[in-house]
């Protein structure tokens, strides 16, 4: 059938763009290391050959370098099918993970702990922060009644107004001036700090939780048309919905406590999906999961070399390239909006 | 004080300044204009594009940041200090009992109507962002209200003010500058003339030693690059900086690219909220910097933080640098 | 063999929308169902669909209770067809109507052949073959009921339930969409259609089922119930029964 294979195929030449991205990108950086050298590191790490790089010039490979590339694929995984399942479940296509206060409740306990100084609780602190704000969410949806995709919605926007004020808030009133450069990072996204604890982390949450959702994911074509129709369908629409709701939030929640609040990768690449191999899950999930881990692997090599020896957070550059790509998707898609 | 006396003090004071002002070489050329001492009072500068002009020297002033207040204290002028803000650190044991007595009015940079109310005709600031709307107040606003401003020169942020390179000649013509505006220019010499002769003492590093001037940051490092204090100092002590191509004051860095650089010797910035001993512990258990030369070897030295902007403390600062190099081994 | 309702009650924030409603209707039958605005139509649909949150009763319908059936069985005997189904997603018609499969299909079996084929088959008993791969967006309000008619049928349900099937239609293509109930009854399957034309469903329905506030008014044979006394009673209008000339199917006359 025509768009199974064209997805099939699509689905094939990524899993090898990603392959190729990540041996190549590994090799890229502001020390010069001979491309070689590199790989015969990794390889010498692996258990298989020698390497003969110095103590430092293998730390940067296999400590900086690796796991930066590594992480950046998981959180650019992550993210996408974390807002194809967003866009699908509150049927809107301007959904992004972030929409339920995910980012500004990370972004709110990132700040005080970096505030208080006690950076190696950021993670933890971000994951807590995001998780807050999504209980927070859900349950002023329901005191509004029955849950329905818009009230979902406007909870988030009235939770994550209110996470940005306070964290505006605590920024401002004790922040020094060496402070406001981390948080700023933070807020935009980086990748810097992505070690092999942070690879632990997002790898680990792709497996755990990712895998499951693309897979359990394809119910969500059902919800097309709406939840009656879902449920003529034969699907238990609450159940899917709070399942595929939560496990997205988590995944998004471990993204987030490893990077900060990256944008537009959620929003964009699945939209772009669409438009190349149209809107069943089946395929989109897994190829949204693969486009973006391809992206962030690129995106990131271009925050951490174009302006050596300065380094832009890569949330800058998320946004920088995501921007016209999305305006040009609005554009193509003008008779449907 | 009869027509002539007078004439005769300006004189003096004339000479004077040419000698020391002709001792400052080419670099004045760089800094903001400096009127010849002549002309006494009234005062009139440009200081980072405001035109300031005093017409006695201030009796009531409000210093904002470490390097304002510590300014005064040097040219022993603290008792006319009303009120100080957004202190970066405890001031050195000499000036400490005189720091008690001054009154602190904020934390960080305080608001205008807190420095209005201790009726100041002076505002001395480190950082020009200490004179916006929400700050401090705008400059010419405050100006109209009777209160001159006055920003350290060497933290202008427009390119035509900002010294192309960091010299300790522009901060001394800033001492200088100060000390013409309050009639301290006896003392503002005296300390400069001293502390020239501490830099002339200054314990260099071996040739070709390179350093690592780490500010701040852990994931994204804030290291000093080459334009500005730290470039300064370290050129003092006769270390290469890993960052001087770098055309800005203080620049964020990769650690990749130090690691590659390997530098000899690491600075660390020691700020209460930021201390040296937090840094280390950061290099020491990171595995890419746990392998850089400096930290296997222990080659750190330690400049407190109100010392690493330009201001009276970094001469010596530099100087106690130089001894820290000498006990790790390092200098010449 | 019918269609059974039974004690079917449906209350929202404390509103009874839906109060003691029973029926009995012949299977294989266009089964009319006519009420004027707000008499609970869309919400007795769906509570027989099992779709609705909240409602209670029981629907027999070929000796099983409906709503005491697991929903994806259920979905596999019975379809609705929703008024105004509305995507925000550009899909196409042939994506639209291979939704109709999902309750046929499992995470780890997903696509049959079969699929393909009674997709085909749904799309040319609606007529919407011929523009089975242009998106939604692209099609008039009448291509877009016939798309969401052969969703339905792409389900092969033995139990068709329609919310005003005829909303957005010219005559032709009202006369098509009745005609073609008529031969899926024909062939086996059992049709309940919201209407709020008379006329056409005194054209095509056997029974009908009149509903009222939420309650049933009446229950039967189109041509015993639909009298302009249970008109005046129900619409508030004048009515004259007719009988058409060629078909002798009832025709109603309307004045103030």
């Amino acid at each position: 059938m025509n768009g199974q294979r064209k997805a099939l195929a699509w689905g094939f030449a990524l899993a090898v763009l990603l392959a190729l991205s990540v041996t190549i990108t590994v090799t890229i950086g502001p020390a010069g290391l001979g491309v070689l050298d590199v790989w015969r590191s990794i390889v010498d790490h692996l258990g298989m050959g020698s390497s003969d790089l110095t103590r430092i010039e293998d730390g940067i490979v296999w400590q900086l370098r690796l796991p930066r590339v590594l992480t950046a694929a998981a959180v650019g995984a992550g993210l996408a099918v974390s807002g194809a399942i967003m866009q699908a479940l509150t049927r809107n296509p301007l959904a992004d993970p972030y929409l339920l206060g995910l980012s500004s409740g990370a972004s709110f306990g990132a700040v005080l702990v970096l505030i208080l100084g006690m950076d190696v609780l950021l993670p933890l602190a971000a994951f807590v922060g995001a998780m807050a704000a999504l209980i927070a969410t859900m349950l002023l949806a329901r005191s509004l009644g029955i849950i329905t995709p818009t009230r979902t919605i406007l909870a988030g926007l009235a939770v994550s107004s209110l996470a940005g004020a306070l964290t505006s808030l605590v920024i401002f009133w004790s922040a020094t001036g060496d402070s406001y450069r981390e948080i700023l990072s933070w807020l935009l996204g980086s990748l810097a700090g992505a070690n092999w604890a942070a690879v632990a982390i997002s790898g680990g949450t792709i497996i755990a939780i990712g895998v499951p959702i693309i897979i359990g994911g394809r119910v969500l074509d059902a919800f097309a048309f709406g939840d009656t129709s879902a449920a003529a369908l034969g699907i238990n629409v609450s159940a899917t919905r709070w399942l595929l709701l939560g496990g997205a939030a988590l995944l998004t929640g471990a993204m987030v406590s490893v990077s900060g609040a990256i944008g537009f990768v959620g929003l964009v690449l699945p939209n772009a999906m669409r438009l190349l191999v149209g809107v069943q899950h089946r395929a989109l999930l897994p190829l949204s999961a693969l486009v973006g881990a391809v992206f962030m692997v690129w995106v990131d090599t271009a925050a951490r070399t174009l302006f050596s020896p300065r380094e832009l957070p890569v949330g800058i550059i998320t946004v920088l390239v995501g921007a016209p790509i999305f305006a040009l998707l609005l554009w193509r898609n003008r008779s449907a909006a | 004080m009869s027509f002539s006396s007078r004439r005769f003090a300006a004189l003096a004071v004339a000479a004077l300044s040419t000698i020391v002002l002709a001792g400052c070489g080419q670099a004045v050329s760089d800094t903001t204009d400096v009127k010849p001492a002549d002309s006494g009072f009234p005062v009139v500068l440009d200081n980072c594009g405001t035109q300031v002009t005093i017409d006695e020297a201030p009796k009531q002033v409000v210093t904002i940041k470490s390097t304002s207040t510590e300014l005064l204290l040097a040219l022993g002028l603290g008792d006319k200090i009303v009120g100080q803000a957004f202190s970066d650190g405890p001031v050195p044991d000499e000036w400490a009992d005189e720091a008690k007595s001054i009154e602190t009015l904020s934390d960080k940079a305080p608001s205008q109507e807190v420095v209005l109310a201790k009726s100041p005709d002076f505002v001395l600031a480190g950082w020009e962002s200490n004179l916006s709307a929400d700050t401090a107040g705008e400059r010419d606003l405050l100006a109209k209200l009777g209160v001159n401003t006055y920003v350290s020169p060497a933290a202008c942020k427009e390119k035509k003010y900002q010294p192309k390179k960091l010299t300790f000649d522009h901060v001394f013509a800033q001492v200088q500058e100060v000390g013409r505006i309050f009639e301290a220019s006896a003392e503002a010499d005296a300390l400069i003339a001293a502390q020239k002769k501490q830099l002339a003492g200054v314990q260099k590093a071996k040739s070709g030693t390179s350093a690592l001037w780490f500010s701040s940051g852990s994931d994204l490092p804030f290291v000093g690059a080459g334009i500005g204090a730290p470039q300064m100092v370290l050129e003092e002590l006769g270390m290469e900086n890993i960052a001087a191509d770098v055309q800005d004051t203080w620049t964020s860095m990769s650690w990749e690219k130090i690691a590659d650089a390997n530098p000899d010797v690491i600075v660390l910035v020691d700020a209460t909220w930021n201390s040296a001993k937090k840094k280390i512990d950061y290099l020491r258990s990171h595995p890419v910097t746990a392998e850089l030369d400096a930290v296997k070897n222990g080659y750190f030295v330690t400049v407190p933080f109100p010392a690493s902007e330009a201001g009276v403390r970094t001469a010596p600062a530099t100087a106690e640098m130089g001894l820290q190099l000498s006990e790790l081994g390092l200098a010449r | 063999m019918s269609l059974q309702g039974a004690r079917l009650n449906l209350r929202i924030d404390g509103h009874p929308i839906v109060t003691d409603v029973q029926f009995d209707v012949p299977e294989r039958s266009v089964v009319a169902l006519v009420g004027p605005n707000g008499a609970g139509k869309s919400s007795l649909l769906r509570l027989i669909s099992g779709t609705q949150h909240g409602g209670q009763g029981d629907v027999y319908f070929e000796g099983v209770n409906l709503l005491a059936m697991h929903r994806r069985e259920r979905a596999r005997k019975v379809a609705l067809v929703e008024q105004d189904a509305h995507s925000e997603f550009a899909m196409t018609v042939r994506q639209t109507v291979m939704l109709g499969r999902i309750p046929f299909q499992s995470v780890w079996a997903p696509g049959a052949s079969q699929d393909e084929t009674i997709v085909d088959a749904a799309l040319e008993t609606t007529g919407a073959a011929e523009f089975a791969d242009r998106t939604l967006a692209t099609l008039s309000g009448g291509e877009q009921q016939r798309v969401q008619l052969a969703r339905a049928l792409a389900q092969e349900p033995r139990l068709l339930l329609l919310d005003e099937p005829t909303n957005h239609l010219d005559i032709r293509a009202q006369l098509r969409t009745l005609t073609l109930l008529r031969r899926l009854a024909d062939n086996g399957v059992t049709i309940l259609a919201a209407l709020h034309d008379l006329n056409l469903a005194a054209t095509y329905c056997d029974h009908v089922v009149v509903v009222k506030d939420g309650r049933v008014r009446a229950v039967g044979p189109l041509d015993d119930v639909l009298k302009p006394d249970l008109i005046r009673e129900v619409y508030g209008v004048t009515a004259e029964v007719m009988r058409h000339p060629r078909t002798g199917r009832p025709v109603i006359a309307f004045s103030e």
